[in-house]
């Protein structure tokens, strides 16, 4: 399996209604504009894409939908509820899970603690019953550690369960740090440049578990990405942003020939 | 051989309770990386609300069974550490996230003052007794293998035994329970903690709240031994030089780090003390911390700290 064997079941794919919708999100840090006035919107079920040159507020406006940031303008609908501006455990709880770019994982826990922690908002049993190892709570942890366990086979990290995260090397850490995510069994997932720094192998590896989850699991996956080839591969639509501002929105092929977008990659001569 | 054997084991037995203070603090900064200046004070709060309810609940329901009454005054001494947690994140650090370790260090020692005084206003000011029933004469061990055996505290035993049993609980709670694994994520990483949706202001209150409880049983320990009066705060400046040498933010290191402090005041005060005159056990342990912080300023167990440049 590779990402382009995939490609041709993305027409048949069933996307589904709005799910996110993101307006006119103005973001600044002081004098600094990082998002000028965006709106796009996310449809159930697709891989949307967000890229632009550096600098261009991709990972702005991850952190706005996932509620590190609070824009001061705009709002953000999701799943008919709009909000102001988001508030990241409530994100989480609403079903929004995340990837980072500087890797976050936990470094002093092991492959498997990291991944187990992502179900924190499932376990349902409570403090005393945990400490005493009464049943249920026992019990509950089995079921969390069989589902876990299916994310680990899923991502064929199994020979490292045990290791602390720390010693694994990046293209492992970046795994592991999906695995989390994944292990909240998210409606969304934002992917805040799931393959930067790896190598061509591990860049297909990283593919083909995103399409695996979309696929498999139906995932909405907003994703943002530097290698325009990776993503006009995989996403069903893209977002392209320069300084703050939206210049393009469609699918792969028009942003791919729209002049503005060829602008902001390659320069123009004035 | 017999004399060193005595002179250890009193030295474990200190060094358990220094590692009980210090414990408090590894736990606060782990979680939430706040050096909590706080810790002596909260040892002060909690063994006074100890000493006091032991006493005021039996003159108010005319219960004389002194267990049942240490038992309740514990439990309420540990409420009273519970809202005391629950306090200090909803006024302090939920208005202070993502400041600089300094300001939230100024926070603590403001904290400190405060705790300080309300806990002298609320109950007394006076030297008070905590009679948890510790048996105060010593006892002599292992007779048949030495000559006379080895005298032994037997307060200092049970402290430790309790000390031992105190950590050992900590560590399971921490290593093998769900919540324990939400605590250890949010001592690693805040924002990651948060995208999981683990809720940082309750890890907060729990892990003050386990401090807050260690601060209690090391108070109360303390407490039968020496007396609760206002020098029990001072007991948490030996915690410094425990955590120097096991470093911040490991808790097997607070114990050991406690343990080598303990043995190491007890052993050069026999040892060493009679070649320049005694009195090593007053610094012996700062001394130490000293050195380490010169040629191993992580501590035995800590993170080493690398800059990129």
């Amino acid at each position: 399996m590779n990402a382009t064997q995939h490609s041709p079941t993305m027409t048949q794919k069933k996307i589904g209604d709005v799910i996110l919708d993101v307006k006119n999100i103005s973001l600044s840090f002081g004098g600094v504009k990082a998002l000028t006035d965006i709106s796009f919107n996310v449809k159930e079920h697709e891989i949307r894409a967000i890229i632009g040159p550096n600098g261009a507020g991709k990972s702005s406006m991850l952190n706005c939908i996932n509620g590190v940031y609070k824009p001061q303008e705009g709002s953000i609908t999701f799943r008919g509820q709009t909000f102001r501006h988001m508030n990241s455990h409530q994100v989480a709880v609403m079903g929004v899970a995340r990837t980072f770019q500087n890797l976050a994982l936990f470094k002093g826990m092991s492959v498997l603690d990291n991944i187990m922690s992502g179900r924190n908002l499932k376990i349902k049993s409570n403090l005393f019953m945990q400490a005493l190892r009464i049943g249920p709570a026992q019990r509950e942890e089995f079921e969390h550690r069989a589902f876990v366990e299916q994310i680990i086979d899923f991502l064929e990290i199994q020979p490292y369960r045990k290791t602390p995260v720390g010693q694994l090397p990046y293209g492992l850490q970046k795994r592991v740090d999906l695995g989390r995510a994944l292990a909240m069994e998210p409606q969304v997932l934002l992917l805040d440049e799931p393959m930067a720094g790896m190598n061509v192998e591990e860049k297909q590896d990283m593919c083909r578990f995103v399409l695996d989850v979309n696929d498999e699991f139906g995932t909405t996956i907003v994703l943002i990405e530097h290698d325009m080839g990776v993503v006009m591969d995989i996403s069903d639509r893209v977002v392209v942003l320069d300084y703050g501002k939206k210049i393009g929105d469609g699918i792969p092929h028009e942003v791919r020939n729209n002049p503005e977008v060829i602008k902001a990659y390659l320069g123009t001569s004035h | 051989m017999a004399f060193f054997l005595e002179t250890l084991f009193g030295g474990l037995m200190a060094g358990m309770l220094y590692a009980l203070v210090a414990l408090g603090f590894v736990l606060i900064f782990k979680a939430s990386g706040v050096f909590n200046f706080a810790q002596g004070a909260m040892v002060l709060f909690a063994a006074l609300a100890m000493a006091r309810f032991s006493e005021w609940i039996p003159q108010w329901t005319g219960l004389d069974n002194k267990i049942i009454a240490n038992v309740l005054a514990f439990i309420v001494a540990g409420l009273f550490m519970l809202a005391f947690a629950y306090l200090v994140e909803r006024w302090v650090l939920r208005h202070l996230v993502n400041q600089e370790g300094v300001t939230l260090l100024m926070a603590t020692l403001g904290i400190t003052y405060f705790l300080d005084g309300l806990g002298q206003t609320i109950f007394g000011s006076a030297v008070y007794r905590i009679d948890i029933g510790m048996p105060k004469e010593p006892v002599f061990v292992m007779d048949t293998v030495f000559e006379g055996g080895l005298l032994v505290s037997k307060e200092d035993l049970i402290a430790a035994l309790v000390a031992a049993c105190l950590v050992m609980c900590l560590s399971l709670f921490f290593q093998k329970t769900p919540t324990g694994r939400a605590l250890r994520a949010v001592a690693d990483d805040h924002q990651a903690a948060q995208s999981i949706g683990i809720p940082l202001n309750r890890m907060w209150v729990i892990v003050w709240f386990v401090a807050g409880l260690t601060a209690l049983v090391a108070g109360m320990i303390w407490g039968s031994k020496i007396g609760v009066q206002f020098s029990l705060t001072t007991v948490a400046l030996k915690a410094l030089p425990v955590i120097i040498l096991g470093g911040l933010t490991s808790v097997p290191g607070a114990i050991i780090g406690g343990l080598i402090i303990g043995v190491g005041e007890k052993l050069s005060e026999i040892y060493l003390g009679p070649m320049i005159g005694g009195g090593i056990e007053l610094w012996f342990a700062y001394v130490l911390a000293l050195v380490f912080l010169l040629f191993r300023p992580q501590g035995l167990f800590g993170e080493k700290i690398i800059d990129r440049v």
